[in-house]
């Protein structure tokens, strides 16, 4: 299906077309099972209509996650989180690739007007009842998202991550690193033009525990009583083995 | 070598669980201790979110207690009447903590309520026993007839005047039930809060406090531990499902490996030296930990999961 539409979309002739883009993951589910380490998808797609001027931008998104942001400040000598601000509706992972840096294809108005980019993702709400950070710093409270996001590599900008191949054609590889979320994802491919996104597409992905680490985690939140009986019976029972295997001296 | 937790949602090395199980395991075999409060802050350092690594550890923990708890069962070294007490204190101070635990995560507060409760703990306990340790190091030395009379049958404290007393043959004690019922009401509080089993504050409390005689100590102390962690374990996995049951068997592996080569190592070193020893470690880790609080943090904000959760 898929190779079909791509071979009747690089077909046609490439003049005075309307803009028009496509793309697919190579798969549609990401399994974590006990060995996972993270891994890499590879995203193909092919344009109608480009040209010289256009640019492509790739973005993969996790599932959505409250998030809440606090200050630390120093009280009685010791580092206590104060001051909380919290951002509904985060993405849990948001990978970004481009055939060029972001900021050369597009200004942050515009990436912010169509939803593009972390930024524009970030709606602090500051509660009422407490002195509310000014802008400067809800800056900070931002910037911090991104940075801890981008220390377990779950937020990552690769600017030129895009390959643009022969006849339209292009292709951009995106990691997922250990800690991946689990939840749908989607993936969202947009043609640029003169600084405007002029096509884009969506499509998704799952990424889901399977085998044992899917079996431990339903029996922890689905039968979470009986999960906890489980877990202090086996315990005891390793502990009784211990003491039959060793405990004769 | 990875492995993926189901629990925790990140994937660690086996081999550097494997290690950690067993290095804390020698070193709670030599000493007598569940070794909860070293493992928790180490697995809190390879990255396990804290509310697993304590609800984990804790089932960890009822592995290793009852392991040792059965060795002194069959060598009649543990008072099942002491115990019980203990354990009605236990239970009811282990429910109160994990409601303490899950009110506090809420607020965005028990990475500091799990930091200050150990720099207290292991400050407060690691000075008193450094100094008792390092005194009957120096008393041996001195006059051995001066030994006689010490703690044993002693003066008559404030313990001694409080009502509802009991006979407690095992322990050849007739005292009050209430400091026992208090002493395991903190020590389940403790459990559910930190993620340790407690030995490091009940084994000096039934000696100083009760005045019970240390053989029945320990193995009274795994006793109580055991049906504590095990509560809390269940409550854990009950209210916060953060029982990570794969972490928790990889530790217990190497655990159990780790102590029957440290109670080996433990038996050639005397026991003032080794409580020395402890202590050292003990102060140690609360150093560390406390230096943790005070020093400027790279990262001036923290970012957490808010409300239902992510996944």
């Amino acid at each position: 299906m898929m190779m079909l539409a791509l071979a009747l979309l690089v077909q046609q002739p490439m003049v005075n077309e309307a803009p028009g883009i496509m793309a697919a993951l190579t798969q549609e589910t990401v399994e974590i099972r006990e060995n996972f380490a993270g891994t890499s998808l590879v995203l193909y797609g092919a344009t109608r209509g480009l040209t010289l001027r256009d640019e492509i931008v790739v973005v993969l998104r996790g599932p959505d996650q409250d998030l809440r942001v606090m200050r630390k400040r120093r009280s009685f000598g010791i580092w206590v989180n104060t001051a909380p601000v919290d951002f509904p509706t985060v993405p849990s992972y948001y990978a970004m690739a481009s055939s060029l840096p972001i900021d050369v294809i597009a200004s942050p108005e515009s990436l912010t007007r169509n939803g593009i980019g972390l930024e524009s993702l970030l709606h602090p709400q500051t509660s009422p009842d407490e002195d509310d950070p000014d802008e400067t710093e809800l800056e900070n409270y931002r910037a911090a998202v991104l940075r801890a996001g981008g220390r377990d590599a779950l937020y990552a900008e690769t600017p030129g991550g895009v390959d643009v191949l022969d006849g339209g054609l292009f292709r951009a590889v995106l990691k997922m690193p250990p800690r991946t979320p689990v939840g749908n994802y989607t993936a969202e491919v947009y043609l640029f033009r003169d600084g405007r996104p002029v096509a884009s597409r969506t499509t998704s992905l799952r990424v889901e525990k399977a085998g044992f680490e899917r079996l431990v985690y339903e029996f922890a939140h689905n039968a979470p009583m009986i999960y906890g009986l489980f877990c202090v019976a086996l315990a005891m029972l390793a502990g009784y083995l211990a003491a039959l295997i060793f405990g004769r001296d | 070598m990875q492995i993926y937790l189901p629990i925790a949602e990140i994937s660690v090395n086996i081999f550097l669980l494997l290690g950690l199980g067993t290095g804390v395991g020698f070193l709670s075999g030599m000493f007598g201790v569940g070794g909860g409060f070293l493992l928790t802050p180490l697995l809190f350092f390879i990255g396990i979110p804290p509310a697993v690594a304590v609800s984990s550890q804790a089932n960890q923990i009822v592995a290793s207690s009852a392991s040792g708890a059965l060795v002194h069962w069959r060598r009649q070294t543990l008072d099942p009447k002491m115990g019980t007490l203990l354990l009605v204190g236990g239970f009811a101070g282990s429910i109160v903590g994990v409601q303490i635990f899950t009110a506090m995560r809420e607020l965005g507060q028990i990475d500091l309520i799990i930091s200050l409760s150990y720099v207290g703990f292991l400050g407060t306990i690691g000075a008193l026993m450094f100094i008792e340790s390092v005194r009957s190091i120096l008393r041996r030395n001195q006059a051995p007839e001066r030994r006689e009379g010490g703690v044993k049958r002693g003066k008559r404290g404030w313990i001694d005047t409080l009502p509802f007393k009991m006979r407690f043959p095992r322990s050849g004690l007739y005292i009050s039930v209430i400091p026992p019922v208090l002493i395991g009401f903190f020590v389940g509080a403790l459990s559910a809060i930190m993620g340790v089993g407690g030995g490091f504050v009940i084994v000096p409390a039934m000696i100083y406090i009760l005045r019970m005689p240390t053989n029945v100590v320990v193995g009274t102390s795994l006793f109580q531990i055991l049906f504590v962690t095990a509560l809390t374990t269940f409550l854990q996995a009950a209210q916060n499902q953060t029982v990570d049951v794969v972490l928790a068997m990889m530790l217990t592996v190497g655990g159990v490996i780790g102590a029957q080569f440290g109670a080996r190592a433990g038996r050639h070193v005397k026991a003032e030296e080794l409580r020395a020893l402890l202590a050292i470690m003990v102060v140690g880790v609360c150093i560390k930990l406390g230096l943790d609080l005070v020093v400027t943090p790279a990262d001036m904000f923290v970012v957490l999961p808010h409300g239902g959760g992510g996944s």
